[in-house]
């Protein structure tokens, strides 16, 4: 491996039985085969058997710092065992320089009924330090985890932030050559964040190779150089740290799409009714008096006029809706709302506000469109709702949440990084100005 | 960075085919780059163990002492028929269950030693035999407490032990390359079925009663006297005890040939375990 190399993973892929049962016996195959001292062959899926990591390569060099995220189940957590010697690869092979920490080891071995400082011992020892090295650390953990006053408490009077604290502290200042992180940066209060982030950026200046495997963005853009985007087992993104927050929130985007199919009916990328017939009730999703019901609603893509759920940001949208007007109306009011994934109604669409007037609508059926220019939905899960109603009558005529959802994904222009619970961009414009060079105040 | 250059780890999957002395010169690395651990870990569970309890340290000395009251008890109602001996009941047990003792414990501590360190296993790249290993420390501790527990009893009846006193550790030895060898099998196999280590341990606990524990080998019975006769466990159990106590050896051979099996095993347990470690982790 040439100097400067930190971590050369090959081609790694490791695979995993899905039950438990299936996993028990292709287990007792396979020890039965390596004691035999037979070939097992490695690189086939068997019945029944995934891959949770596939044809994993990427080059770490000293003082650089991957992030890898995905979301849950992606094979992030499985890489990082991989990569700390846990498992052993299927196929392909990792090459790792110098001593590994990994921070997945935080709080290792502890032992309720010791002391915080008997368990600095224990976990070092399990991280690769000596007695004599940890003799030169200790002093410094118990400093860097704030524990003081109760490092003589056995620990399991500790609170769980003194014990991942004092985990995190004992890895962090082993000094290691590789730290291995996995979603450990949210120890702790603010502060003790704030050093965390303070020292993880310090060993990188000197060296340390580092790998971050997180949800947060936030935690992967101020540490992380480059980033893998894991999907699958595969890896989907190798880049710069926004492409992989990117891919990894728009991923999450059409989960959160997705997941909720499962609870309401097969197909949600566009609304419909079976059937002509409105019983006039209140229902869950749908209601109203049934005079007027919406048979359909779905998106399409502004241009091609396709039917659509994933729309680019500020993309304009159509949608397109059909309805049946069962009894002439007056006044007629059509509207849609739209909900996020953690608010309800972030905007609406209405259709006298929009400035189209419906005074009387005889009986029949219609198509409505309604397009959207330039929405300026941050990316994200949405949901479209409908009304529908009249001026004079003050009960819906019909209405459908939840009818149809659609995804906003990032866009490649700009890195929108700043909050994912943020759902509305407003075009603006930023500019500073000195004042002056001192601040008065502080002259004093 | 400034240090000198370091070692670089290789992960990857096992290519070709490994010999048994392969695997013992890795197990040996390996235990010798483990040891800070099996020493903090052998503390840790020492210490725990000891906190919190109203007798502390003499709990090493109760336990074996209600295990001979139990025999000793037996034997006075006349429900055993130890045989005929030259020595006190009392020493005579406890020289058998403390060597028995010291197999079973091995083997139950070995063979669990992967289950109970999963944690470690799946958090930390110590090596694994070093982790399956922890457990033994102890094992070895507490058999080393009996010796001098054995000591205290000879001199209670005021009867000397035999100059192979001197080296009686080393000539339980054989049972406890035994133990390890049987264990590190059950480690690795218990990974992927659990109720085989239970089982094991407790045919274990029944091959008791084929063994010269707590009567003697020459026993009259004709169904279990060629049993006895046949069964290894005899001679590495009988022969360090007639040495201490009498400085006899019954058998030069049995104990030799027994001697050989307890290390072919102990080989064979070592170079099982590191054929199959790699399919271990994933299964805990």
């Amino acid at each position: 491996m040439e100097s400067g190399v930190s971590i050369l993973a090959d081609n790694v892929s490791k695979k995993f039985g899905l039950s438990l049962r299936q996993s028990l016996k292709y287990g007792l195959k396979d020890m039965t085969q390596a004691f035999l001292g037979r070939p097992v062959h490695n690189n086939l899926l068997r019945v029944g058997e995934f891959w949770a990591v596939r044809d994993v390569s990427f080059v770490l060099r000293e003082g650089e710092s991957l992030g890898i995220m995905g979301v849950n189940g992606s094979g992030k957590s499985t890489l990082l065992r991989i990569l700390n010697g846990v498992y052993a690869p299927d196929t392909g092979d990792i090459r790792i320089r110098g001593r590994v920490a990994a921070l997945i080891a935080a709080g290792a071995g502890f032992a309720p009924m010791l002391s915080g400082r008997e368990n600095i011992y224990i976990n070092g020892s399990l991280l690769g330090l000596t007695r004599r090295e940890i003799d030169r650390l200790v002093d410094n953990i118990i400093d860097f985890s704030e524990l003081e006053q109760f490092i003589d408490l056995p620990v399991r009077n500790y609170s769980s932030g003194m014990f991942v604290r004092l985990g995190f502290a004992i890895a962090a200042l082993s000094r290691p050559d590789v730290l291995l992180m996995d979603e450990v940066l949210a120890v702790g209060d603010l502060n003790f964040q704030k050093k965390c982030f303070d020292h993880i950026l310090r060993l990188k200046r000197e060296g340390t190779a580092i790998i971050l495997v997180s949800h947060s963005p936030g935690a992967i853009w101020s540490v992380c150089d480059r980033g893998l985007f894991i999907d699958h087992g595969e890896v989907r993104v190798d880049g710069t740290v926004e492409d992989v927050i990117r891919s990894y929130e728009d991923q999450n985007s059409r989960n959160a799409f997705s997941g909720n199919r499962l609870s309401d009916r097969d197909d949600l990328s566009e609304g419909s009714i079976q059937t002509d017939s409105f019983s006039s009730n209140y229902g869950h999703e749908r209601g109203g008096t049934g005079e007027v019901i919406c048979r359909s609603i779905r998106f399409l893509n502004g241009f091609q006029s396709d039917r659509c759920t994933e729309f680019d940001f500020k993309e304009s949208m159509l949608i397109e809706s059909e309805l049946v007007v069962k009894a002439p109306q007056e006044n007629l009011l059509l509207r849609f709302t739209v909900d996020a994934m953690h608010y309800r109604f972030i905007a609406t669409l209405d259709s006298l506000e929009q400035g189209l007037e419906l005074p009387f609508i005889p009986v029949g059926v219609y198509r409505l469109q309604v397009r959207v220019r330039s929405p300026n939905f941050r990316p994200g899960a949405y949901v479209l709702n409908m009304g529908i109603s009249t001026k004079s009558v003050g009960v819906h005529l019909f209405y459908w949440f939840g009818a149809v959802r659609f995804v906003v994904m990032h866009p490649h222009s700009s890195f929108l990084y700043s909050d994912s619970n943020a759902v509305m961009h407003l075009d603006s414009e930023f500019t500073l100005q000195e004042l002056s060079a001192m601040i008065p105040d502080q002259v004093s | 960075m400034s240090n000198p250059p370091q070692s670089v780890r290789i992960y990857s999957p096992r290519r070709k085919l490994q010999t048994p002395f392969r695997s013992v010169a890795m197990a040996w690395d390996e235990i010798y780059l483990s040891r800070n651990v099996i020493w903090q870990l052998f503390t840790r569970d020492f210490i725990a163990n000891l906190r919190q309890k109203i007798f502390g340290y003499l709990w090493i000395f109760i336990t074996p002492l209600l295990g001979i009251a139990s025999f000793v008890f037996l034997n006075y109602a006349g429900v055993l028929n130890p045989g005929v001996m030259d020595l006190p009941y009392p020493l005579f047990v406890y020289i058998g269950t403390s060597l028995w003792a010291l197999l079973t414990t091995t083997v139950a501590s070995v063979g669990n030693g992967l289950i109970a360190n999963s944690d470690l296993i799946i958090r930390t790249n110590t090596p694994k035999i070093g982790l399956t290993l922890t457990g033994l420390a102890g094992v070895v501790y507490n058999y080393l407490v009996g010796v001098i527990m054995l000591l205290l009893i000879f001199l209670a009846y005021r009867i000397s032990p035999s100059p192979w006193m001197l080296i009686y550790p080393l000539l339980s030895l054989p049972i406890l390359a035994l133990g390890v060898g049987i264990g590190l099998v059950l480690a690795v196999v218990g990974t992927v079925a659990r109720d085989v280590a239970p089982i094991v341990v407790s045919v274990l606990g029944l091959l008791m009663y084929a063994t010269p524990v707590v009567f003697t080998s020459d026993l009259s019975n004709p169904v279990l006297r060629p049993i006895i006769a046949a069964n290894p466990l005899t001679y590495l159990i009988d022969t360090p005890r007639s040495l201490v106590t009498s400085g006899i050896i019954p058998s030069p051979m049995g104990f030799c040939l027994s001697s050989i099996l307890a290390f072919a095993v102990l080989l064979l347990g070592i170079h099982a375990f590191y054929l199959v470690q790699d399919k271990v982790a994933e299964r805990l």
